[in-house]
């Protein structure tokens, strides 16, 4: 049995908590402090000990040798000056900014490489940095900069980028690395540091999937340190106490081979053979139950955040639609305004990838509202007030008014334009792990949040403002409303700017799980956006929640159901959907919550 | 007299517009939707050919004619293609068609040049299964993207599992069946093979991911993925979500290139693969004075993007194209088709990628392979590459295991004979 000082059981979760910056900053401290070894000064960057740098430098040249297993040596050798500089080397080496820019002789040169720049001829250069030092390397007392394609890249190959992820000060790439040793094809080399990281790294998930990644490659039989039946029987039996779903597949893998007598397997004694299938089938069990109910979850969550997202779309149809009885085509356009106004205030502060600005996406939030209700506003004053009573010419003119927006996103913007999420709701660890192996993504619960916030926003306009008084009191009875002094044509305005505005955060929320495109209005969500409110009842908003969330969690539902070989999958579980609708559509014509609306009243 | 003046005023407005459409320049048409779905990723081929043109007027023309483009808008319609290329060649009389994109549009239009034995130069990487004298394919069949890529993944990342995702239609439909017949051939059992299909714009990837969560927990798993146009983006975004990496289960995908990178939020696809015959991180002189000129031309027309476009395969292969043509015209010392295509068999040329050449017989090009990986930046690094070029099957060796290839289409007699 493996003696081991950690306690390796399912994960727990009291003491996870989703304090991102803090927990950041704790995991570089203590790693920054494991990584100097405690034996050296790590304040100067270019003072490291005079004796070890020439020699540090003549090992990088080997990384252009091209001999695999000289770099790997010599990456080997580096590592264990257990200097801060080599460190931030490993994560440049990593990211593929570590070049060759060889001499007049064709010598290799090593350098850590900048960001490429371009002059005025768009001709493009590279600047060139010292790789240890990351000062810039002067030729002439002049900053080097050859053209791009005179440089060669030297990147490690994937065996190696792995190994060094598991070195790096950042937490997200040390975890990941991690798990990927467990993935084929495994580097042997990693497995004394990964033992030393499940014991020594500040953070709990990371030593917990180190261990997983050791046992996960004993339970195969791999590591030669440790390969008889007590190791592998006991690894089977440690990863089913943690259930660990990576191990599953492998372990009916397993099973499958002893129950074939496979050679694999040929010498082990009857008794231990009866063992180990119990082991494996016991694994099975246990994991298996865990999947189902990290299944079930997960699904939930899906149909939730899928409703969700159907709610805020249908959220300004069913102010405009539902309550106003104006058969609004141009709705989901009035989305793809919020999404460029996004766009814009994304070029506006200059965020990008690599230099992010997250500021940017708070900003945005009120822009896209603002950008959509003027937007709607243009609309109404132009084209929809004189249709008010006129379905079929409101739904063909707004069809023409959705086609020109569409034409003029094309015009000003391309076809072409990626909009960057904040740095804060992507990357690969930005989810809550609420319970082992079930991640919420952090993208899904703001739009959640955002979806709570807004439906409480237009109920609290509706149910305890002036403003909302007036408007359903428009709403009832026009002309009644009318006589008693209430300015009907200032209430349709704001009714139509409000659902507007409630689209255009719509489209802004969109942009951090989907695409932007001048044609994702009328492709992507005005069809959804009727539906859900058709469903729900025209009129009412607590019909707009149940519809959205029921066809979200119903879909979702859908969605995984097999039927022996045949998985329904998205488009058979649309189709479903859709007959279901049809179906309920004919026992509830004025859907869910049917109520008054001017269209009730007519 | 009214009258009169009108019917002079008429017919001098017809004479001017008929003689400054001169008839003495050699037309050619460019057959690309500018509208539509299909235009984020047609606009880029227009605009280059446009820009071979100007170069290859500004130095003489071919045989001495300037050429003149007809550039029409199919508007991502496909019968539309056929009408547009019905126009281009009894209206206009282009002498050569650079176009289409998608196999339907190519599909649609196919019948049309083969009736009046017209010549079109398709760019796009595609299915294979198609061999039309009236055509020369000068983008990547199966056997020089998709077999060579599953390779690749069995070779560098051991995978023995194979998740098959593509967007509803023709080419991952076909794609996928070269895929699997491939896949068979190398002993990989079928319960290792899964192959799920989404419509076009489809955004909910939750469950899918959620399944290729499960299917690559073994560690041995990766995605081929022929997903088209912006389904890409949340797709990504989806796995990125759900805790998946590049090292979990890579993604390595057919129709993501330098032009759709440009259109996605590009951290999430960090570190996954796609496979073409060309790079704009290719490092050569040529190409970087190819990727200099083009960002240049884009600047100079007032194209939406600027100097921040870029070139990818497709792009590389409308602009090798029209030179290929250039170069056929001239050792044919004619513009007749039947004189050209002979001419253009076996032709070798330089191509900013580097040198390729065109197939002795079967309308393809033989091209190198690469696998790229995803960079922050929108660009891709060069992780392997094949030796030399790979010479293309016009259909697929692993669809035909006895032999039996189907005969080519069109030509001047309209059976495939020449």
């Amino acid at each position: 049995m493996v003696a081991s000082t950690t306690r390796f059981g399912p994960l727990s979760f009291a003491k996870v908590i989703p304090l991102k910056n803090i927990s950041a900053f704790l995991i570089v401290f203590l790693s920054a402090v494991g990584v100097a070894g405690g034996q050296r000064e790590t304040n100067a960057t270019d003072k490291v000990s005079q004796v070890d740098a020439p020699s540090n430098r003549t090992l990088l040249l080997n990384l252009a040798s091209g001999d695999e297993d000289l770099i790997k040596q010599t990456i080997e050798r580096l590592a264990r000056t257990d200097d801060l500089q080599v460190a931030r080397f490993f994560d440049n080496y990593s990211e593929d900014k570590v070049v060759n820019w060889p001499d007049e002789d064709g010598n290799a040169r090593i350098f850590v490489k900048g960001e490429t720049e371009e002059d005025n001829d768009l001709n493009e250069f590279v600047p060139l940095f010292d790789p240890l030092a990351l000062v810039p390397f002067l030729l002439d007392g002049k900053h080097v900069k050859p053209e791009l394609w005179e440089v060669e890249d030297i990147a490690p190959d994937r065996k190696l980028k792995k190994l060094l992820g598991l070195y790096s000060p950042d937490s997200e790439i040390r975890e990941v690395a991690v798990k990927s040793c467990a993935s084929k094809p495994y580097n042997l080399d990693a497995l004394p540091l990964l033992a030393k990281i499940s014991e020594t790294d500040g953070d709990q998930k990371i030593r917990w999937s180190a261990n997983e990644s050791i046992l996960l490659i004993r339970m195969e039989g791999k590591d030669p340190d440790h390969s008889d039946f007590d190791d592998r029987d006991g690894s089977i039996r440690q990863l089913s106490e943690s259930k660990s779903l990576r191990a599953l597949p492998r372990v009916v893998e397993i099973l499958k081979k002893l129950q074939e007598g496979d050679q694999e397997f040929a010498n082990l004694t009857e008794e231990h053979r009866a063992e180990m299938v119990a082991s494996c089938e016991s694994a099975i069990e246990n994991i298996g139950a865990h999947q189902d109910t990290v299944d079930r979850s997960n699904n939930i969550f899906q149909g939730i955040s899928y409703g969700t997202v159907l709610i805020l779309m249908a959220l300004g149809l069913a102010i405009t639609f539902g309550l106003m009885g104006v058969i609004n085509m141009a709705h989901g356009e009035l989305m793809m305004v919020g999404a460029y106004a996004t766009y814009q205030m994304q070029l506006v502060f200059g965020h990008t990838a690599e230099n992010p600005v997250d500021s940017y996406f708070v900003v945005a939030l009120p822009v896209a509202f603002f950008a959509a209700a003027i937007v709607g506003l243009i609309m109404e004053w132009l084209v929809v007030r004189h249709l008010y009573n006129r379905p079929l010419e409101s739904l063909l003119a707004t069809w023409g008014v959705s086609l020109i927006l569409i034409q003029l996103a094309r015009v000003i913007y391309g076809d072409n334009i990626g909009v960057n999420a904040p740095a804060w709701l992507s990357g690969s660890r930005a989810y809550w792990e609420v319970y082992q192996d079930v991640l919420l993504p952090y993208n899904r619960l703001y739009l959640l949040g955002l979806c709570v916030i807004c439906v409480s926003f237009v109920y609290f306009i509706m149910r305890r403002t002036k403003q909302g008084m007036l408007m359903r009191a428009t709403m009832q009875n026009r002309d009644m409303a009318e006589s008693l002094g209430v300015r009907t044509r200032n209430v349709d305005r704001f009714t139509f700017a409000l659902g507007s505005g409630i689209a255009g955060i719509a489209g802004y929320g969109w942009t951090i799980i989907g695409g932007v495109t001048p044609d994702m209005g009328q492709k992507l969500f005005i069809v959804d956006s009727f539906l859900v409110v058709v469903t729900g009842g025209v009129g009412e908003l607590a019909g707009v929640i149940c519809s959205g969330l029921g066809i979200g969690v119903i879909t979702k539902m859908i969605e995984p159901t097999e039927f022996g070989d045949f998985l329904m999958g998205p488009v058979w579980a649309k189709v479903a959907l859709l007959a279901l609708i049809v179906a309920f559509i004919q026992f509830r014509p004025s859907g869910l919550f049917a109520s008054k609306g001017r269209a009730a009243d007519d | 007299m009214k009258i009169n003046k009108l019917y002079r005023i008429l017919t001098s407005l017809i004479l001017v517009s008929v003689s400054s459409s001169s008839a003495f320049a050699v037309k050619i048409g460019v057959l690309h939707s500018l509208s539509g779905t299909m235009a984020i990723s047609e606009t880029s081929l227009r605009d280059v050919v446009l820009m071979a043109v100007d170069e290859i007027n500004a130095k003489g023309g071919v045989l001495g004619e300037k050429i003149e483009p007809v550039v029409v808008d199919p508007a991502s319609n496909w019968p539309l293609f056929k009408d547009k290329a019905e126009q281009l060649i009894t209206r206009d009389k282009v002498a050569v068609t650079f176009g289409c994109w998608t196999s339907v549009s190519r599909k649609s239009c196919l019948p049309v040049f083969e009736e009046h034995n017209g010549l079109l130069f398709y760019p796009v990487q595609y299915e294979g299964e198609e061999q039309s004298l009236n055509v020369f394919y000068t983008a990547a069949t199966p056997n020089q993207q998709l077999v060579p890529a599953a390779e690749y993944m069995m070779k560098e990342f051991e995978s023995k599992k194979f998740y098959l995702l593509g967007t509803d239609y023709v080419f991952p439909r076909t794609a996928n069946k070269v895929l699997k017949a491939f896949l068979k051939s190398k002993g990989v059992p079928d319960e290792n093979v899964l192959e799920v299909y989404t419509p076009f714009h489809h955004q909910e990837y939750q469950t899918i991911v959620a399944q290729i969560k499960k299917f690559a927990a073994s560690g041995d798993a990766c995605v081929l993925s022929t997903i088209n146009g912006d389904s890409n983006v949340p797709f990504y975004k989806e796995f990125a979500n759900q805790g998946l990496t590049s090292k979990d289960c890579p993604i390595m995908a057919f129709s993501v290139a330098e032009d759709e990178l440009r259109a996605m939020d590009v951290p999430p696809l960090v570190g996954h693969l796609a496979c073409w015959n060309y790079y704009q991180s290719i490092k050569t002189r040529e190409n970087a004075a190819f990727v200099k000129s083009f960002k240049k031309y884009c600047q100079a027309k007032g194209l939406p993007g600027g100097t921040k476009r870029v070139t990818d395969d497709p792009i590389e292969a409308a602009y090798f194209g029209v030179y290929v043509w250039k170069a056929a015209v001239e050792k044919a010392k004619s513009f007749d088709v039947d004189k050209v295509r002979q001419a253009v068999y076996g032709l070798k040329f330089d191509a900013p990628g580097g040198p390729k050449a065109m197939h002795s017989s079967n309308q393809h090009t033989l091209k190198p392979v690469y696998v790229g990986e995803i960079l922050k930046n929108g660009q891709f690094k060069i992780v392997w590459k094949s030796k030399g070029l790979v010479s293309p099957d016009s259909y697929s060796s692993y669809l035909h295991t006895d032999g039996n290839i189907p005969k080519p289409t069109g030509g001047p007699n309209g059976d495939g004979s020449l």
